[in-house]
């Protein structure tokens, strides 16, 4: 028996289950998120990539393979789904720049480029080439960034470092949040003479308030200032994440976190309630639809098994691709793993072929075919399949 | 436990208040499963930053593959804390059940001592951090003030918790009167300190002592088919998870499994459509601090979906920030700065939301948001009760 009863229960804090929940909330439904732990957003660089296949991404969708799942999002509501995100990131004060006409490219700190659709405005002046003359700012004892990878494939570049008497992405970017840091930074910046036209910092100058701290700076300096994104832990990931939570709640949803979904109630054709491992009475959640957000492997809704692979909450069935000789290229770092298109197939209502229960509908990195990492179709997935899954949901709510 | 599940990710990390501030501490991940890997129980402990943590467990909240590096760290504070004499702040905190008792007591004389400047003095030598008032000892405790009645239906055996009991007893009576007033019988089963203090003092047998009782008490209770329902959200960790897990206390299952948080509990009832609260206007705009216990109680929010029911209010919740004090860890000199920056963190996040009052459901984020914000700060159960009408008749 559930303490409170709620229209749709969302499984899984991640991009794709942010959105549907937050649209859900939107349209007046009451609505839960359960979440065993924080999502991949957290270890991105923040950017949402829709489809880095071709420079168009709607061109990149259209020639993705048969059985893709992008095929089942029409593009006026993959463009809805992005022109909402954009704003509410933007009502979050924390804006995205972009848009689906093309992707973009954004400075790596090895000194490549990754090909994305949507940036915060703290990457907007990302440079496009090879040849823009930037100047690199690093901290001292800062692990796992190096001016030099850059230096290296950028003729125009140069770098200086600074001590932020902290050498973690997280304790530099708790101090950008504090004024007298933030102003002492600047009179220091100001001192190099930095003669390039772009100011380059890794991803750290604050967390919440990144985009104000990015305009003073560029205000002070007289030219654009860009972050590069970190490996984890990955600031701009976090504001992505922290985003779309605190609009989620500020829609009326309802987080439990700590409460990974073990067990289900069923009756026929419906699940009533999803139940969470607990020390005390068993935790359980009544809905009326519940939509499965829960990730690939890393997000931890699929699992694979010596020669199976398991759907985590429901036990749907999963498309697995051949034997397990067929999961894994030879290739370590190849992007063809085939185990990179298990997942669960759906049909265009988004719930699960072959499921025995009506009320399930399924969005994100969990879905069969999706293959993010080779398509570049990571966020931006996630946020189309998201309200379309949401909207399906609201048509089929029993 | 399970640190072989760890998949370095850094999202514990990412979420560590501690970490973000103190540079000597190396993290959950590096505390927690890394070094376990490399901890032997024959081996004295090399690690001392251990006692940096603070217990929020924010990281185990976060983890996304079950590991639990709060826990490994808690043993690792417990193996520490048992190759080490305690400093004089230690044993005070741990004890702070029978300080408590005893200036309760005597309220009007420790008051005056606490507020003195001999008496921060001493607290300071004694390592206490003396920034924000010290709990003030309310003379009129819980247990000497209550009588219970009886015989109705649904009966509650409420764990007040030392907050209650010492300092705002007054919030005690009021939860009473509002389970009373939903024709529930009220009792305050013998009790002692939940032992959350001693354990995070590094002092476990201490801490298993009181929890040996209280699990005693307890269960004559729950066995006469009373619900145990606590409101201080550290008690509530004690009673569903420390007392079954470190503590491994016999018994503690049954417990964990009677317990509920109040405002779980009344949701409960009206869920199962026992009561019908009637709940009037209270025009507020309230920011809501969730205390980390609350969070690791995985219990949800309830107070939040209460509140959500009284009209007029707006209640925002901010649920990413550890007020910096967690019980005595912040009235440590060693862990002052640390407490101040996360509370003034936390403080410019309340502000920027334009509430007029902080509500929270722990006494100590209380104090400590209060006193660094000057804003009011309230239990949930007080706004619940101004909208019931419920007030505190002595
Ligand atoms: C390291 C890394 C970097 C990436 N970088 C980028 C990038 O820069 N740009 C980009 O666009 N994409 C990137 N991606 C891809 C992108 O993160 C994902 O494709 C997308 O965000 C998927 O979101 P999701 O909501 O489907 O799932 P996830 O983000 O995987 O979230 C799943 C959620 O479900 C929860 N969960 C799992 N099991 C349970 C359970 N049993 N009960 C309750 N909850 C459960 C998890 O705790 C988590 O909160 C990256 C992926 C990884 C792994
Ligand atoms: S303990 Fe959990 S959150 Fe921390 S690094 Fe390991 S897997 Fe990630
Ligand atoms: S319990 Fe809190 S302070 Fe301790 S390591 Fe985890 S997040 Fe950090």
């Amino acid at each position: 028996m559930s303490v409170i009863e709620y229209d749709v229960i969302i499984i899984g804090a991640g991009v794709a289950g942010l959105t549907a929940g937050a649209w859900l909330s939107e349209q007046g439904l009451k609505v839960a998120l359960v979440t065993a732990g924080e999502p991949t957003a957290c270890l991105s660089t923040g950017c949402i990539d829709v489809c880095a296949k071709n420079d168009d991404p709607l061109q990149g969708i259209a020639h993705l393979s048969q059985d893709h799942p992008f095929h089942l999002v029409s593009s006026g509501t993959i463009r809805q789904a992005l022109d909402d995100f954009q704003q509410i990131m933007a009502a979050m004060n924390m804006p995205y720049t972009g848009g689906l006409e093309n992707n973009r490219r954004v400075l790596s700190a090895l000194g490549t480029f990754k090909t994305t659709c949507l940036t915060p405005v703290t990457m907007q002046a990302s440079p496009q080439n090879e040849n823009e003359r930037i100047h690199i700012i690093t901290f001292a004892g800062l692990k796992d960034f190096y001016p030099g990878y850059i230096i290296s494939r950028f003729k125009n570049a140069s770098f200086s470092t600074y001590d932020a008497g902290v050498s973690t992405t997280m304790g530099i970017a708790a101090n950008f949040e504090d004024e007298s840091f933030l102003e002492a930074f600047i009179l220091w910046l100001e001192k190099q003479q930095v003669r390039e036209d772009k100011i380059a910092v890794p991803a750290v100058l604050g967390l919440e308030s990144a985009a104000a701290i990015i305009k003073q700076i560029e205000y002070r300096l007289e030219r654009p200032v860009f972050e590069i994104p970190t490996i984890p832990p990955s600031m701009p990931g976090r504001r992505l994440f922290n985003g779309l939570k605190d609009h989620f709640r500020r829609k009326g949803g309802m987080i439990y976190w700590g409460w990974p979904v073990v067990g289900v109630e069923k009756t026929g054709r419906q699940i009533e309630a999803v139940m969470a491992q607990s020390q005390g009475r068993p935790n359980s959640l009544n809905a009326r639809a519940f939509i499965l957000a829960t990730g690939s492997f890393v997000g931890g809704g699929l699992e694979a098994k010596r020669d199976t692979i398991v759907e985590k909450v429901f036990h749907l069935p999963v498309f697995v691709p051949g034997e397990r000789e067929a999961w894994f290229d030879q290739d370590y770092f190849s992007m063809n793993h085939g185990i990179g298109r298990a997942g669960i197939a759906v049909d265009s209502s988004f719930r699960p072929v072959g499921c025995p229960w009506d009320n399930i509908f399924v969005c994100g990195a969990i879905l069969a075919h999706t293959e993010a990492l080779k398509n570049g179709c990571g966020h931006g997935f996630a946020i189309a399949t998201g309200q379309a899954a949401a909207k399906s949901c609201l048509e089929h709510l029993p | 436990m399970k640190y072989e599940h760890c998949i370095r990710c850094t999202i514990c990390v990412e979420n560590c208040p501690v970490f973000r501030v103190n540079p000597a501490f190396p993290g959950p991940k590096q505390a927690g499963p890394d070094a376990q890997r490399f901890r032997s129980n024959r081996e004295k402990s090399a690690d001392e930053w251990v006692l940096s943590c603070s217990q929020c467990k924010r990281c185990e909240m976060a983890c996304p593959c079950g590991v639990e590096p709060a826990q490994i760290i808690l043993r690792a504070q417990q193996k520490y804390g048992l190759e080490h004499p305690h400093t004089a702040a230690h044993l005070l905190f741990a004890n702070n059940y029978y300080l408590s008792t005893l200036g309760s007591l005597t309220a009007p004389l420790a008051n005056r001592f606490a507020a003195t400047k001999i008496g921060k003095k001493i607290f300071q030598r004694m390592g206490i951090a003396t920034y924000i008032p010290f709990p003030k000892f309310s003379f009129k405790t819980l247990r000497g003030s209550m009588k219970s009645r009886s015989r109705e239906t649904r009966k509650v055996a409420f764990f007040y918790g030392c907050f209650i009991n010492f300092y705002r007893p007054d919030i005690g009576r009021k939860i009473i009167r509002m389970l009373q007033s939903f024709k529930i019988d009220v009792v305050l089963p013998p009790q002692w300190c939940c032992g959350l203090p001693a354990l995070g003092n590094g002092n476990l047998a201490l801490a298993r002592s009181f929890a040996g009782k209280n699990i005693a008490s307890l269960s004559n209770y729950v066995d006469a088919g009373y619900d145990v329902v606590y409101t201080c959200t550290s008690c509530g960790l004690c009673l569903l998870h420390d007392y079954q897990g470190i503590m491994e206390i016999p018994g503690a299952k049954k417990i964990a499994e009677n317990s509920y948080d109040l405002h779980e509990y009344v949701l409960k009832l009206i869920a199962e459509r026992e009561i019908k609260p009637q709940f009037k206007e209270v025009n507020r705009t309230l920011a809501y601090h969730i205390p980390c216990h609350l969070r690791a109680l995985e219990i949800g929010y309830p107070a939040a979906n209460l509140m959500q029911l009284i009209p007029g209010l707006t209640c925002q919740i901010l649920d990413d920030n550890c007020c910096g004090l967690n019980g005595s860890y912040g009235f440590k000199k060693i862990n002052e700065v640390t407490a101040l920056q996360l509370g003034g963190r936390a403080v410019s996040l309340i502000k920027k939301t334009g509430a007029e009052a902080i509500v929270a459901d722990c006494g100590s984020c209380r104090m400590q948001l209060a006193g660094l914000s000057g804003m009011d700060a309230f239990d949930p159960v007080e706004i619940i009760c101004e909208s019931l009408g419920i007030k505190d008749k002595k």
